[in-house]
């Protein structure tokens, strides 16, 4: 029963994306002609044509969008766990209005930081490359994973620091040995949205990376649609398919280090 | 802890920002010098869809083929992302050397120093094959910022597949006026049971269908000092056309026609079908022909022979320089290759408009499809009348304040009169705030 | 000293345990002061000093002093802004946030096939910023959509959703309800930090399935949920992608899926006033901090640390 239910919302929920991939295997005028999913002809083409409709092709995208990517989970993982280590577990200075400060990093909307960066990353003459992109995850400046560090970091028992303290461990042992393999679920978290939203992210991306041969998925994306000439909608929606898959795949992966779980704490 | 070093920090780092927005630096050589024969390296911005990025960097190829030391870096957005990209490149003076340029936005760039006067760029442009009405759309006070590169005309497109099969007689477009539209419009929607709407609403992406309105009348939107003159009973009288239309039947519900006027060419009545009339730019036959299946026929618009002809042409985009491009001379150059080049001609055809050049427009003429020889027939043959004065600096959300109105008006949430008064006085703010 | 000593000490919180940490949260820190300084700070700092000014991204800017702020005050199409902003925020977060939680209890423990029915309800999300959004949200409330098909199953007349300005903003509403993914794979992974053991201690004593949920699972629950609630109001103020991409960028019709941040934007680059649209950042920075502090001071009363 249980099931039938969730099958029913599953499927409710599904529907759009089912549409998408229906609709890319459909030319290009009869894709507004229905909201069905009933296939009347198919069209594989359109994953050729859109795979090549851009100079360079589609696969290009993709491996920008995957080197993207690795950076910025790679300095993600470092950067903020090591900054949500010191918010959650260490009194210093300032604590408060440091972490003001960080909270407060994200509330303002990006389309007036980014005339301001732009220039001074411009300045630098790292505009064109992924340094823009890149470097402010190495530098921790995603406060959405600080905090939901820090979150999961304080809900962990400090016996086991203290613990681990009286055995002689200084403030890194204990992040490395003890705080980070119980953060598992937290750092696996932080891994699939990192990929998933850098893999997503257009406005950085469109701005900095002017390049086509640079291009990432997003913004090939968005060229696809122009509101001023006709759209290849099938391309669009077949690239959009191809897109999605890595996503997902990332997706399936690392939801099995969520499901793994934490063993339970042996020290109590 | 660290506020000392913070502090200062950021100040320095604040001050060369600020800095660096306060300069503007001049462009590096003359746009009147001789070319140079050192490894050059221009960028070129444009924006469109695959098929346009295609052929242009076809075209790039070729040109540097010509001139192997200049290399020409493309590149290419769509259009909402590359009207964000290039404010953004301006403001870091980072601004690509050759750009597309549209009408609704050149006189915001232009009048703020961002463009050239290619008037100094005559070695290397030359523009006499133009259309020399076509080319004053692209000049502001004497001074030339734009190359216009197709031309396009307001009309209407009759769905003549629908027509017959309705049996509606397809009307006389030399003495119609805006009433006969109405008229036959409301035959189809009556004759197809409601099935099918005789004219796809006006009033979204339509300043052209304004203010063709008002200079069918004598009058205009702007005047040359960018004042808004357009009288509030011509707007009153537009809105309440359109009203008229969505109340009677003979155009879509107002959210049927919004839903169709945000979704792109594909979608709308005339591509599916669901429309006899309606009001598009010429050179988008091609495109409508091809989403529709059907046969569609362009017709002069209606009330032209009422008074003074109020269509005029509407260049699709221009070719810009920029002005503090550090290689105006070469930038000119290019733009001259893209504009009278007729190998590149062959190539770009009339994916842009169809050509300003005359002797561009006659050399691709054998190779057009029917539709876009039927487009540029009737920019061949169609009265027009001088062209408006450029949306000036400030209105380039015209579009969008239209679209706002003309939905308040479809949506009952305004009579036709206020929103004409208000869109008169919104327009007149904004051009004032730019100053 | 001896380890007692030390310990004594930690518990104490004495001066020389604040000193010690100092110096161990240079180092942890290090990377996160260096990106607010170099990247942060300036553009920061850069932005609020252009909203004093009056600047066009071509020309330098030009200082006017209030003008911008007092012009907040009467911009009645910012305050019609404002309110779609604030239903936004107010109906589309609590919606969300109980469907992410409701469907991450029902994903937690032992049922087949919990892997497809987890991407099932992620998928969404993935797709929640694309541009093909606008099409596919056309797909279902358009007025040929599947909802007015399904609706006439039933012999109920539908509208078009999307494109009448009653409507309009509830279609999006309903979107930011359907890509509940991100804060329930948040929920299930705070689900999975809670020990089993309490709930087999629970049940041998005999608790029911509500009184588990009530006393094990909203408390250990509660900091995730704390940071999902804080971070999900911020993500709804600065909501920007899908009203521009289902609205075709324009906030309409009529101005109801008018959100802030699109306002915004729109006065930033379609205008030329980013001096105007600075100004605009940092007062809903203000307004999202008011926020975030009034979730932060009540949080004492319902955040349960282990700490």
């Amino acid at each position: 029963m249980k099931h039938l239910g969730l099958i029913l919302i599953g499927f409710v929920m599904l529907y759009p994306v089912l549409w998408m991939i229906v609709s890319s295997l459909r030319p290009d005028d009869e894709i507004f002609r229905s909201p069905g999913l009933i296939l009347d002809s198919l069209r594989t083409e359109n994953y050729a044509e859109g795979w090549n409709a851009l100079t360079p092709s589609f696969g290009t995208y993709l491996l920008n969008s995957t080197i993207l990517v690795l950076g910025c989970i790679v300095g993600n993982l470092v950067s903020c766990s090591m900054a949500a280590y010191a918010f959650a577990r260490l009194h210093f200075s300032g604590k408060r209005w440091w972490f003001g400060i960080m909270l407060g990093t994200i509330m303002l909307p990006i389309h007036v930081i980014i005339v301001p960066q732009y220039v001074l990353f411009s300045q630098l003459g790292w505009v064109n490359t992924f340094l823009p992109l890149i470097v402010p995850k190495v530098l921790a400046t995603d406060a959405f994973f600080v905090f939901l560090m820090v979150q999961f970091i304080r809900g962990l028992p400090r016996e086991l620091d203290e613990a681990a303290r009286i055995d002689g461990c200084g403030h890194p042992r204990i992040f490395l040995r003890i705080i980070l393999p119980l953060m598992k679920p937290a750092l696996a978290t932080t891994t699939i949205f990192t990929f998933i939203w850098t893999w997503n992210d257009f406005f950085g991306q469109l701005i900095y990376l002017t390049d086509p041969d640079m291009y990432t998925v997003p913004v090939a994306l968005r060229s696809f649609v122009d509101s001023t000439v006709a759209t290849s909608w099938g391309s669009q929606f077949a690239m959009s398919v191809v897109s999605l898959v890595p996503i997902f795949l990332a997706f399936l992966v690392g939801q099995r280090y969520l499901v793994k779980g934490i063993a339970t704490t042996g020290g109590k | 802890m660290f506020e000392g070093v913070h502090r200062r920090t950021a100040l320095t780092v604040l001050l060369s920002l600020t800095a660096s927005l306060l300069v503007a630096c001049g462009s590096g050589s003359d746009a009147g010098g001789e070319l140079t024969a050192e490894p050059v390296t221009l960028r070129f911005s444009w924006w469109g869809a695959d098929d346009r990025h295609k052929r242009t960097q076809q075209v790039i190829e070729m040109f540097q083929k010509k001139h192997p030391n200049i290399t020409i870096k493309g590149e290419f957005k769509e259009w909402n992302g590359y009207w964000d990209s290039l404010a953004t490149t301006m403001a870091a003076n980072d601004a690509p050397d050759v750009m597309q340029m549209d009408e609704l936005y050149i006189a915001s760039y232009a009048e703020r120093g961002a463009l050239l006067d290619l008037n100094e760029a005559k070695k290397h442009l030359d523009t006499a094959n133009f259309d020399q009405k076509a080319l004053a759309t692209g000049a502001i006070e004497g001074k030339q910022y734009g190359v216009p590169v197709g031309l396009g005309m307001y009309s209407i497109m009759a769905n003549t597949d629908l027509l017959a099969k309705y049996n509606v007689p397809l009307p006389d477009d030399t003495k119609w006026s805006w009433d006969d539209l109405k008229k036959v419009g409301d035959q189809v929607s009556k004759a197809s049971g409601g099935t099918v709407w005789g004219v796809q609403s006006p009033g979204i992406n339509d300043t052209a269908g304004l203010s063709i309105r008002a200079r069918q009348q004598g009058k205009a939107l702007f005047d040359q000092n960018a004042k808004v003159v357009l009288p509030p009973e011509i707007a009153t009288q537009y809105w309440t056309y359109i009203s008229d239309l969505a109340k009677t039947g003979v155009a879509p519900p107002p959210s049927v026609t919004i839903e169709k006027g945000s979704a792109g060419l594909n979608m709308s009545a005339t591509a599916t079908n669901t429309a006899a009339f309606g009001l598009w730019w010429n050179t988008q036959l091609t495109a409508l022909t091809a989403a529709s299946g059907a046969k569609l026929k362009l017709l002069r618009l209606p009330g032209e022979s009422q008074g003074k002809p109020g269509a005029y042409y509407k260049p699709s985009m221009f070719w810009s320089v920029s002005s503090r491009s550090k290689h105006p001379a070469e930038a000119a150059a290019f733009v001259s290759f893209l504009a009278n080049d007729e190998e590149a001609a062959k190539v770009l055809l009339t994916e842009r408009g169809v050509p300003a050049n005359l002797k561009i427009r006659e050399a691709i003429a054998g190779q057009l499809k029917e539709t876009d020889k039927a487009a540029k027939e009737y920019l061949d043959t169609v009265p027009v009348s001088d062209p408006p004065r450029i949306t000036p600096k400030g209105g380039s959300t015209l579009d969008a304040i239209l679209k706002r109105h003309t939905e308040d008006v479809l949506f009952g949430r305004a009579t036709p009169d206020a929103a004409a008064t208000a869109f008169i006085k919104e327009v007149q703010s904004e051009v004032d705030a730019a100053r | 000293m001896s380890a007692l000593d030390e310990l004594r000490q930690l518990r104490h919180g004495g001066v020389q345990v604040r000193k010690r940490d100092n110096r161990a949260a240079f180092w942890f820190l290090a990377p996160w002061f260096a990106g607010l300084l170099f990247i942060t700070v300036g553009p920061v700092l850069a932005s609020f000093g252009l909203g004093f000014t009056k600047y066009n991204l071509i020309q330098p800017p030009k200082f006017i002093g209030l003008a911008n702020f007092e012009r907040i005050l009467s911009d009645d199409r910012l305050h019609n802004a404002l309110r779609v902003t604030f239903t936004y925020v107010l109906v589309s977060v609590p919606l969300q946030l109980a469907c992410a939680l409701g469907v991450a209890l029902l994903l937690d423990r032992g049922l087949r096939g919990l892997a497809f029915y987890r991407s099932a309800f992620y998928l969404p999300s993935l797709l929640g910023s694309s541009v093909a959004i606008a099409v596919l949200w056309t797909q279902v409330f358009g007025s040929d959509g599947l909802v007015n098909r399904v609706l006439g199953f039933f012999g109920i007349a539908g509208k078009g959703w999307i494109s009448d300005p009653d409507t309009a903003l509830s279609t999006l509403i309903v979107l930011n309800v359907w890509t509940f993914g991100s804060p329930m794979i948040i929920f299930l992974a705070g689900l999975r930090q809670i020990p089993a053991v309490y709930y087999e201690a629970a049940a041998i004593d005999g608790a029911s399935r509500w009184s588990q949920f009530w006393r094990i699972t909203l408390p250990l629950l509660s900091p995730i949920l704390f940071f999902n609630l804080v971070l999900q109001i911020i993500h709804a103020f600065q909501s920007f992608t899908q009203a521009f991409v289902v609205s075709g960028g324009t906030g309409g019709p009529s101005d109801s899926t008018m959100f802030y941040t699109l306002y915004l934007y729109q006065q930033g680059f379609s205008r030329f006033d980013m001096g105007y649209a600075s100004a605009l950042a940092w007062f809903l920075l203000l307004i999202i901090a008011a926020f975030t502090a009034i979730n932060f001071w009540a949080a004492r009363y319902w955040v349960f640390y282990d700490d």
